[in-house]
Parts: structure tokens; sequence; C-alpha cells
């Protein structure tokens, strides 16, 4: 839904009559920015996103802050005969040695796993939306301007790309990446990376784009567009200064959707052993996890907590902030 | 014969001696486990030509009902001519009978009878093999089964061309099995077997003193001829067994039902208890393993025939071990150093210091004195005519980074100077835990590593390569198809094996005394010698060339539900006993 500057600025200045005197001075996202800054719950789920994010950058100096090393069991010496681990869960108390316990089998750490996962999880989900954002804003922004047949051949590979299967073209394009850079583990890390982040971009812009295109096919026939033609303004200049100031709402409520489906897809990849090998992974651990359900719970809450914690904060937070940048929610 | 699991390439085998073994397996681990599976290696010893059928029937047995069998492997064919692997073969016996079977008797597989009133009776220098077809045998559709069947089945198993991965001793010990090449091409003209009456001969090119054990593989069953497309039989082979093929999609299921016309009176193996044998292949493992574990519904009478994951292994001991089935088979996993390329025993000595036994094992999910015990030779425990040594004197267990470093250093090469690589499979965390154990450790002992990534898919595929971009072989093992050197050596170290098509020969080993000894074995020694002279063999091999570093001898623990009876470990083939198996009340 496009928001008239005007009208939203009106709209607003009638619900809060006691700041009537700054109406003048206030842009959309200033107002989208003071509702939301009011909204408890959005800034509980911020103030986790920042925790996560924290935890990502700090990842190498927490896991020495914990004393925890990443990947650095000796499946004889941290686990005993029957593959469980010697310390900790499940077979004996918390330990601060190894505050999620141990992986059973290697013996590895799990919360230098944890912290290095929320590192991928949210690397990954960070990129991938920043790129499906970007691809989705020029593709929309260019579709929804131009008439005839740009429009339709965009139009088309929008149509074209909405048909592709996520999760077929992610499974068909791992062990090609496998056969091709098998060889050389440096390379087929960066590569099954980049795979990953092309799969989960490359195939989720369109709805963005769409959206955009809708939007600007309706804002274009507008008197300030028109007057800008008129006046000679270049198109580039009407595409980034006129019409893309009036559609940030819907992309960045996109943006707050795009995140945490990233971070659940990014998990059900590795899950499905699609994802970046070698590199720790929430979805990974739970892949090795589900198998201690019954014998070793705590092994697979870790990831999932925090799968779920990530998730749910940054569902709630997009919410929030679409409604913030509503003009027709009222509070 | 090859294991069902694309891990390790096996065979079974059946010992002859009662010789407890223990000795080798040594190394024994840090938590006083005991060392089972050096315990069971006698098992599978005995013979007895006389048995007679039919087996009486288990007490506390349920009439029909339905056994369901899960595994996440999936057999590639149940052609009976073809069937190699372990699972495939030991599926079969439900189905096809051969000239000889296994029965298990107290802990024990013990060859008997099946389509052959006796266990063949041999010339005496063990060059012609004379059995006689039981009379009143039927197929499924209740046409007799005539001594010519038995005739066409030996010569089907020459056509490799045709019917690829099956045994071929033939090919070695059979009259002009080096120049035969099956009914297909050459027709039914082969000196090598004949009829008369119900007598079918086969007669030998060398030696053979094990024919007896080798007739007890599907290969030696009875196929019509008229019947026979090469290409559609192993979709549904003519059953001679008490079960026959009702429904099978490949790679997916196979349902068996009872087949009526099957004699038990004639049969010293097998009974007949259940209605309806279910096989679901390509399970999810851990789902699987999980339901057998809670044992509610169907659950109950469902098998799992792949080995139990450390997990389940807890849960299942936790919950009810009556329903944990571990045993022995005799197999060797090893990982093979190609010998063109890594060319220098001391390398190789080395190689075999430096690999993290016990840390592999554990991180790619074996159960050390369960499923995985220290190899320190390569026939395992039981094979008669084994040999104890120790290959480097590590004991098939020990790590010694140090040691490592010295070789290496006396063969000249500086730490970080000599590349080891080899597959793994990145879409399978537990290949690619235990690659992570490996690099570390070569790493620490000196070596450089690049071990090369592959799928579950491809690994067997790139593996059975001539020309692989790595120097060492992984999934590589074996099993003893019978208990002796004979079903080792000329099977996988031979060196006229060297190029040719699937790389049978993983080492590519090829020194001229090797085969030279192996043809002096094979061709003058008496039969009573060559167990003997194939452990010294071992020896020789394994002291004086070290052509792969021996990573255990295997184990099974299996799985079932409550309701079902009568399982038991095949220690021949590490599985379940299917022809005696049935759902209780």
């Amino acid at each position: 839904m496009g928001i008239g500057p005007t009208e939203t600025v009106a709209d607003h200045a009638a619900d809060t009559p006691a700041t009537a005197q700054e109406i003048a001075g206030r842009s959309p996202t200033k107002i989208a920015l003071d509702r939301l800054r009011s909204d408890k719950i959005a800034m509980i789920c911020l103030g986790i996103v920042v925790l996560f994010v924290l935890i990502a950058i700090f990842a190498p100096l927490l896991t020495r802050l914990f004393g925890v090393e990443l990947r650095g069991g000796v499946p004889i010496e941290d686990t005993k005969a029957d593959s469980f681990p010697i310390i900790g869960p499940p077979d004996y108390g918390f330990t601060w040695e190894a505050p999620f316990g141990l992986a059973p089998t290697t013996g590895d750490d799990n919360l230098a796993e944890w912290f290095y996962g929320a590192r991928t999880s949210l690397f990954v989900a960070t990129v991938a939306t920043l790129v499906s954002t970007v691809i989705g804003i020029i593709v929309g922004l260019l579709a929804g301007f131009s008439r005839g047949w740009l429009d339709r051949v965009i139009t088309f590979f929008i149509d074209v790309f909405l048909s592709l299967p996520f999760i077929l073209v992610a499974l068909a394009l791992s062990p090609i990446i496998v056969s091709r850079f098998g060889a050389d583990a440096a390379s087929l890390e960066r590569w099954s990376m980049f795979s990953l982040l092309f799969v989960l971009s490359a195939l989720t812009w369109m709805t963005l784009a769409r959206l955009i295109r809708g939007e600007v096919l309706s804002l274009r026939e507008r008197e300030f567009v028109q007057a800008a033609r008129v006046i000679g303004v270049p198109t580039r200049s009407i595409l980034f200064r006129e019409l893309l100031p009036n559609i940030i709402a819907p992309i960045v409520v996109s943006i707050s959707l795009g995140l945490p489906t990233f971070v659940t897809a990014e998990a059900g990849l590795a899950y499905l052993g699609i994802g970046v090998a070698g590199i720790p992974s929430w979805g990974q651990t739970v892949n090795r996890a589900v198998d201690y359900f019954s014998t070793y719970p705590v092994y697979l809450y870790a990831p999932v907590i925090g799968i779920t914690v990530l998730v749910i904060a940054l569902n709630l937070l997009g919410d929030a902030v679409r409604d913030a940048f509503d003009p027709k929610t009222r509070r | 014969m090859r294991m069902k699991k694309p891990a390790v390439a096996l065979a079974t085998a059946a010992l002859m001696t009662l010789a407890a073994c223990g000795g080798g397996g040594g190394g024994g681990t840090t938590d006083g486990q005991p060392q089972k599976l050096d315990e069971g290696g006698a098992a599978g010893s005995a013979k007895d030509p006389d048995a007679e059928g039919p087996l009486p029937m288990p007490e506390g047995m349920q009439e029909g009902g339905t056994i369901t069998v899960g595994s996440d492997e999936a057999p590639t064919t149940f052609d009976p001519t073809r069937a190699y692997y372990t699972d495939s073969t030991a599926i079969l016996t439900l189905v096809t009978r051969a000239l000889t079977q296994y029965v298990y008797r107290d802990g024990e597989m013990v060859l008997v009878p099946d389509l052959a009133t006796d266990l063949g009776r041999p010339n005496s220098d063990n060059t012609e093999w004379t059995f006689t077809l039981k009379k009143g045998l039927k197929y499924e559709d209740g046409s007799p089964v005539e001594p010519e069947d038995v005739a066409y089945a030996v010569k089907r198993s020459f056509a490799i061309e045709e019917l690829p991965e099956g045994p071929t001793y033939n090919l070695t010990y059979f009259l002009d099995g080096d120049t035969y090449k099956g009914p297909f091409q050459d027709g039914d003209d082969y000196r090598g077997v004949e009829v008369n009456g119900m007598d079918i001969t086969i007669k030998m090119a060398r030696p053979f003193a094990e024919m007896d054990y080798l007739a007890s593989f599907p290969q030696f069953g009875a196929i019509p001829q008229e019947k026979d497309n090469p290409e559609t039989y192993g979709n549904n082979p003519l059953a001679t067994g008490p079960y026959k093929f009702s429904d099978y999609k490949p790679g997916t299921s196979l349902t068996l039902v009872k087949n009526d016309q099957w004699d038990p009176a004639t049969d010293p193996g097998r009974i007949q208890a259940v209605d309806t044998w279910q096989f679901n292949f390509g399970e999810d493992l851990n789902r699987l393993q999980n339901e057998i574990i809670n044992d509610t519904g169907e659950a109950q009478t469902t098998v799992n025939y792949d080995n139990t994951t450390p997990a389940t292994y807890r849960a299942i001991q936790e919950e009810d071990p009556d329903r944990l089935v571990e045993g022995t088979s005799p197999c060797t996993y090893y990982w093979a150093m190609d010998q063109r390329r890594i060319t220098e025993l001391k390398v190789r000595q080395a190689v075999g210091w430096a690999f993290p036994y016990r840390n592999y094992w554990r991180s790619i999910g074996a159960i050390e004195g369960v499923t995985r015990e220290g190899s320190p030779t390569l026939l395992p425990p039981g094979t008669n005519g084994r040999k104890e040594f120790d290959a480097i004197g590590n004991k098939g267990i020990e790590t010694d980074p140090q040691k490592a470093k010295d070789l290496l250093a006396e063969a000249g090469y500086k730490p970080g100077e000599y590349e080891l690589s080899w597959f793994f499979e990145n879409d399978d965390p537990l290949s690619v835990a235990g690659k992570d154990q490996v690099v570390e450790a070569f790493e620490k002992a000196g070596f450089a590593t690049k071990p090369v990534a592959s799928t579950t898919e491809t690994i067997r595929t790139d593996e059975s390569d001539n020309d692989p971009p790595v120097n060492m072989i992984t999934s590589s093992g074996w099993c003893s198809d019978w208990p002796t050197g004979g079903s080792w050596f000329p099977a996988q170290w031979d060196g006229d094996l060297v190029g040719q098509e699937g790389r049978p020969n993983p080492s590519m080993i090829k020194e001229p005394e090797l085969d030279k000894e192996q043809d002096r074995i094979i061709e003058t020694l008496p039969a009573e010698e060559t167990a003997a002279a194939w452990g010294e063999f071992d020896e020789l091999m394994m002291t004086k060339y070290y052509p792969a570093v021996l990573t255990g001898y295997s184990g099974t623990a299996m799985i079932h539900g409550s309701k079902v009876g009568g399982m038991e470990n095949d220690n021949l083939r590490g599985g379940p006993t299917y022809q005696q198996m049935f759902v209780t009340q």
C-alpha cells in the first residue's frame, strides 16, 4: 500500500493533537520509528535480536570467555565407550566446563558450536535478505516504471523464477558444487556458502519485485511523478528520488519478514545436508541431534531454542515494523 | 561377498575351526569393555551333511502375521547370480534355495544341505564335486526342479558381462573358467558341469576344497533356462524356498508371500511361519530405530538390520535389552593405500601409525567392542589357518604420531611434505566428522592432507575409478566367503586384478612375490595345507608390503520389535537369521 506523504502526516496529526506543533517537520519514516519506539514488544524483540547479533559478531571472543573451544573434541578422551560425553548432560550435572554439554561421539563443545551457529545463521540471513531485497527493488522499479515490452519481459522472468521449486534447486545444486570443487576444502567451503546464498536470494526476490511493481504502477500516474517528467528529470532520478522513498514501507516490511524466513531456510537446508559443510550451523547440529532426542535431549534443545527465539523475535519485530509503517493502523 | 553398506565391501564367512582366537584383537578399551568381537570369531564353524528337514516349529510361535524389515540401504539386485552383498544374499535365502545352506544352531551357523542331499562329494584331489539333487522339489509355479536347472545356474554364473557383481571364484577355479563367457555368449556347451540322473558334477581347473561353502551362494540355485531373461530375472526370481516375490519395487520395497509349493520335509534350514515379509528399503534410520524402540503397533513386528547408532544402543539397553541382537561378522575394514602412488613401505607404515583408530570409530558412530574392534591382521579372528601377528606393531589400534614422524623422516620426507588424499561423503555428518579426526591425526603426524569431497550417491563410483584424484581408498573392507584366506586374497589382492573395471583390487597391489605365492598356494598345495598357508600369506603381505591401514574388525548390533521371535545374528552376513524367524504370541 502506498503512502502519500501528505496523507500520512495528516492522519497521524489527527491522532496526536498534543504534538501538533511538530507536524510540519516529521517525515513518514520518523513517525513510524516513533510508533515503533513506543511498542514494548517490539523493543524487547529488538533487544533479543541485537543480543543475537552481538553473539554472532563476538562469537570467537565469547568462546574464549567461556573457556570452550570450537570443534576441539577428542572422541576417546571426551566421550565414554558408549559415545556419550564424559562430563555434563545427559549422564552428569551441569558444569561450567561445558555449559551446553558436549556432543556425543565427537566430544565437541556444544556452546561454541552454538555461538558460531548463530553467526552462520545471521550472516546467511542478512546477506540473503539484502541481496534479494536489492534485486527485488531494482527489478520491481524497472518493471513498474517501464511500459510495454520491457515490463512484459521482466514480468515473464519473475514468473519463471516463481515457478522454480526452491528445495529442488538447492538439492540439485549441492552435488554439482561438490563434484566441481570437492578436491579443495577451502574453495568447496566458499562455493557451497556462495551457492547457499545464491539459492536463498535468487529464488526469493520475486515477491518483493511484484509488490513494488504494483506500487510503482499506481504511483507513476501521480501528479508529482508526472511533474518531474515534464520538467525533464532523468528516469533514474525519478525512480530512486521520487518513487523509492514512497515505497519504503513495503520494503521494510519485506526485510523484516525475510530475515526470519532465511534463518529457518538456512537451518532447514543444513538439516537436509545441503547447507555449508564444515561451518557450524544450527541446522547441522539439529540434524545430528535428532538421533539423540530420547537419550540426550539437551543436545537438540540448544539449537532448536536458538532458532525458535531468534525467529519469533524477528517475526514479532517485523509485525511491529509493519504496523508502524502502515498508516491505517490506529493505536 | 560385498557388504550392504557402501562403506565396506564384504562377504560372508564360515569358520571351520573352533580355535578361540583372542590374541590379536588387543588394544582393548580404556573403559573395560569386553572384547566381544574376538570371542565370537569361531561361530559358523560346523558342518552337518546329514541334516534333514523339516525343522521343528518354534515354541511360542503365532501362526501367520507379517514381519516388517527396514533398512536405510537398498539392495542393488535380487538376481541370484549377481547377489553378492550381505543384505541381498540374506534376503534371498527365503526365496531361492541353493545346493547348500546355513542353519542357526545354538549360537553358530552350521553348513547343511539344501537342494542337494548332502554337502557335495569331492574326488580325491578336489577337482570334481558331485551334488545329488533331492527328489520332489518344485518351483513356485508347481513345475519340478530339474538338475539341468542347477547346471544352467552354474553356467549362468560365468556371464559376468550380462550379470556383473556376483562372486567370481568360478572364473579362477572352475574348468574353462577363463574362457567360457556364459550361456548368453558361448551357448550351452560348457565342459565344466555335467548332469547324470539327479547328479550334478562340477569340474575344476585346479583343486578347490571349499566348493561346499561356495555352493551356499544363491548363484548355485536352480534357474530354469526357458524362464530366464538376464535383464529381468532379478525382479522376480522363481522361488524354490518358503517365500516368493509378490511385489518388488527396486530401491523401495519388497513383499514376500508364502510359497505353497515348498515342502518343509526337504529343507533342514527354514521354517515358513509368517504369512508375509515386508521389506522397506531406503528408510530414515533414526525414525525406524526410534519406532522399534518405542515398540507400539506395527513396530512390535519390525526389524532393522542396520547397526544401531550409539543413541539407539543406549536407548534399547535402557528400554529392553532383550530386543538387541549382538554378534560378530567376520569382516575387516581397511583404508587401501594405492601402491602406485604411495610407493615407500616406510610411508605406508607411517600412515598406519598416524591413523586415529579409536577416535575415528567413535566419531563415525561405531561402538568400540560392539561394532568395531582393533585389527592387527587382515584375516578376521576365527578364520581357519589365521596366523596371529601384528602388521606394524600397533595391535591394530594404537596411534603414535611420533613413530609416524620418525618413519616419514627415515623415508626422507619433512613434516608437511607428503600428501595423503581420500574421498569422504560431504552430505553425511558422520563421514565429515570422521574425516575431521583423520585430518587432525595425519597432520599431527607430519602428513599434508587433502580430503576430497564426494557424496553418498557418488562415492562408490568415485572410489571404483582406476585413476581417482586420491591416493587412498577408504570404503574398503571384505568378509570371508568361506572360512579361509582363499576367499580373501585371490578376490582382492591379486595382481591380475589391477586395472580391471570397478577396481576389484583397491590397493592396486601387484607384487610378483605375492602373486607367485598365491599361485603356489592355489595350484600346488594339498587342500589341508592351504588354510595355514593363507595365514602365512597374510603375514607376508601385511608385514612386508602393508598395502592397507587395517581399520578394524566389524561386529553387529541390531534391534527388533517385541513380537519378533527367532531373530539371531547370522554371523556369516552380519544380519538377521530370516529363515528361522517368526511372530510370537
